[in-house]
């Protein structure tokens, strides 16, 4: 036998006993003409559940779950809170054919203690402030991102994030940062761009001074030419002066002059 | 030749070899000129800038008489600059203008627009006018002779001083000759820079007409098309057509503006100027025209 085959018999036998179910029809009894039983019912059990979701929420480790759980409860707190309960204080009210005037006290005194059930809910918002507080100081710019950079900003729906204080303050934060840290951009954007223009200006003055190192370069060069070609002529004509022919006939000249000298001291001193 | 340290007697000496008499038919330039730089040097050593001056002067003409004008000149600039010292402001103007002949003689446009350059300079005070002209006669020599780089000093300089005598479009010109200058040694920084502050004076003289005039002029470049300067210079325009004061206000602020010469930063920090609803209407007028105007 398949398992689909198992169950749709258990389907039809419970079919068959159901008018036997006491539990269930002492419920649709109770709750079978009067709305208002039937809405607290409802409400009742919805509360539960929340009650059994933020259970799940403190055990649970994984951080995405417990923030789907939590942001789960708030939407059926919100549920609660704005459509149900109303109309269960509107029904409260109402007079319904076999009830007595305790009873109908008795319905608002329990509407009455609704609202507060609902918010003792815990929905995460609490435990949260700690976490909050621990992102904010690590630095607006990770818990920025991560929270609200893919929605737009502000375009929460409301049934979806209800705004706490600590929330609000969080985003006030982050608000605060993103315009501090937009401030020393511009101070920065402001340095760049005097950068930039001495850059360039620097860029200009090098430029201008190309064309006067060019010359100055050839200028030297036919500078040294001119001074080597120099040397070289000087070096000749001092090798040309100091050749020993010309030593020899200067020293040969030197001794005639002498000589001469000699012999006319000679003459004289006779 | 230090025997004598007097300048007088060299001077004299100098003086009776230049002369010519019934004995001396030709002047002897050459030691003469030695004799007058010698005197020159001693004076202004003294300080006797008077006689320093024409010591100068004459061993300038020595100079010239022996051909060698690049002596002459340096000689011309040096009496020049003693002549500013003793105030005579004509004599100032002579002696560079000279000068700066002489170097152009030699073939050395720089040096002639640079002694033309400090006549303007020292003249600044005193006469702008012929600063002026000075400044604009440097700008040409270099112009002609290709070497525009060296010439944006003389080009904001000369702007500079119109601003100071209040002559706006002359100085808006002259920006504009900035900017052709740049366009042709590829100096986009300044030449874009140049533009715009051209538009700024315009704005400042309350025309508007010519701002846009010029505005599109310069929109043809391509360089100044891509720049920073052409964005500022956008949001200006508009926000003189719209008429809004404190936008105006704003966009001088901007660092854009920090980067030009002093004197256009000054007025760009006083601007707007004048009625912005006389600009607006006329510029509302111009408009309606247009969109009338189906050709």
């Amino acid at each position: 036998m398949t398992v689909i085959d198992i169950l749709t018999r258990v389907d039809a036998i419970c079919q068959k006993y159901d008018k036997y179910d006491v539990d269930k029809l002492n419920g649709a009894n109770v709750a079978g003409d009067d709305p208002f039983a039937r809405l607290y019912a409802s409400v009742d059990a919805d509360i539960n559940q929340c009650v059994e979701k933020a259970e799940t929420a403190k055990q649970e480790k994984n951080r995405a779950a417990v923030v789907a759980l939590n942001a789960e409860i708030r939407r059926t707190k919100a549920k609660l809170l704005e459509e149900d309960l109303p109309k269960l204080q509107r029904l409260a009210v109402k007079k319904v054919k076999g009830l007595t005037r305790e009873e109908i006290a008795t319905r608002s005194d329990l509407v009455a203690a609704l609202p507060d059930r609902i918010q003792s809910i815990p929905d995460g918002s609490s435990t949260a402030t700690k976490k909050n507080g621990i992102w904010g100081a690590s630095g607006s710019r990770t818990g920025g991102a991560i929270k609200f950079d893919s929605t737009a900003d502000g375009n929460f729906d409301d049934e979806y994030f209800k705004g706490t204080e600590e929330s609000n303050q969080f985003r006030g934060e982050y608000e605060m940062r993103r315009m501090k840290q937009d401030e020393g951009l511009d101070v920065i954007g402001e340095g760049l761009e005097t950068l930039k223009n001495m850059a360039s200006d620097m860029n200009e003055e090098l430029d201008r001074q190309v064309p006067l190192m060019d010359e100055m370069d050839d200028k030297v060069d036919r500078a040294n030419a001119d001074l080597k070609n120099t040397n070289v002529r000087l070096k000749e004509t001092i090798l040309q002066l100091r050749s020993s022919r010309n030593f020899c006939i200067d020293i040969i000249l030197l001794c005639v002059i002498l000589g001469i000298a000699a012999y006319l001291y000679n003459v004289l001193k006779k | 030749m230090a025997s004598s340290s007097d300048p007088d007697k060299l001077m004299s000496k100098a003086d009776k070899l230049t002369k010519l008499s019934f004995t001396r038919w030709n002047a002897d330039w050459k030691s003469a000129t030695s004799l007058y730089e010698q005197a020159a040097i001693a004076y202004r050593f003294r300080k006797d800038n008077e006689k320093a001056k024409d010591a100068f002067e004459k061993a300038s003409k020595g100079q010239e008489m022996i051909s060698s004008p690049w002596d002459a000149a340096k000689h011309m600039e040096s009496a020049a600059a003693l002549a500013k010292e003793l105030g005579y402001w004509n004599e100032v103007s002579d002696f560079y203008h000279r000068a700066s002949e002489l170097y152009r003689e030699c073939g050395r446009p720089q040096p002639a627009s640079d002694a033309l350059a400090k006549g303007a300079s020292a003249l600044e005070e005193k006469s702008p006018e012929e600063a002026i002209k000075m400044y604009d006669e440097a700008c040409s020599v270099l112009e002609e002779d290709g070497k525009e780089q060296m010439a944006f000093d003389l080009y904001r300089a000369a702007a500079a001083l119109y601003i100071k005598m209040e002559k706006y479009s002359d100085a808006a010109a002259f920006f504009l000759r900035l900017g052709s200058a740049a366009d042709k040694c590829n100096a986009i920084n300044s030449q874009c820079k140049a533009y715009l502050s051209a538009i700024i004076i315009y704005l400042y003289a309350h025309d508007f007409q010519q701002a846009q005039k010029c505005y599109n002029d310069c929109s043809e470049v391509q360089a100044f098309l891509n720049s920073d300067q052409n964005r500022c210079a956008t949001k200006l325009l508009s926000a003189y057509e719209e008429g809004d004061a404190e936008e105006i206000k704003r966009i001088s602020q901007s660092s854009a503006f920090n980067h030009l010469d002093h004197m256009v930063i000054r007025l760009a920090r006083k601007l707007p100027t004048g009625d912005l609803q006389a600009i607006k209407k006329a510029d509302d007028g111009e408009e309606s025209l247009d969109e009338d105007d189906l050709t």
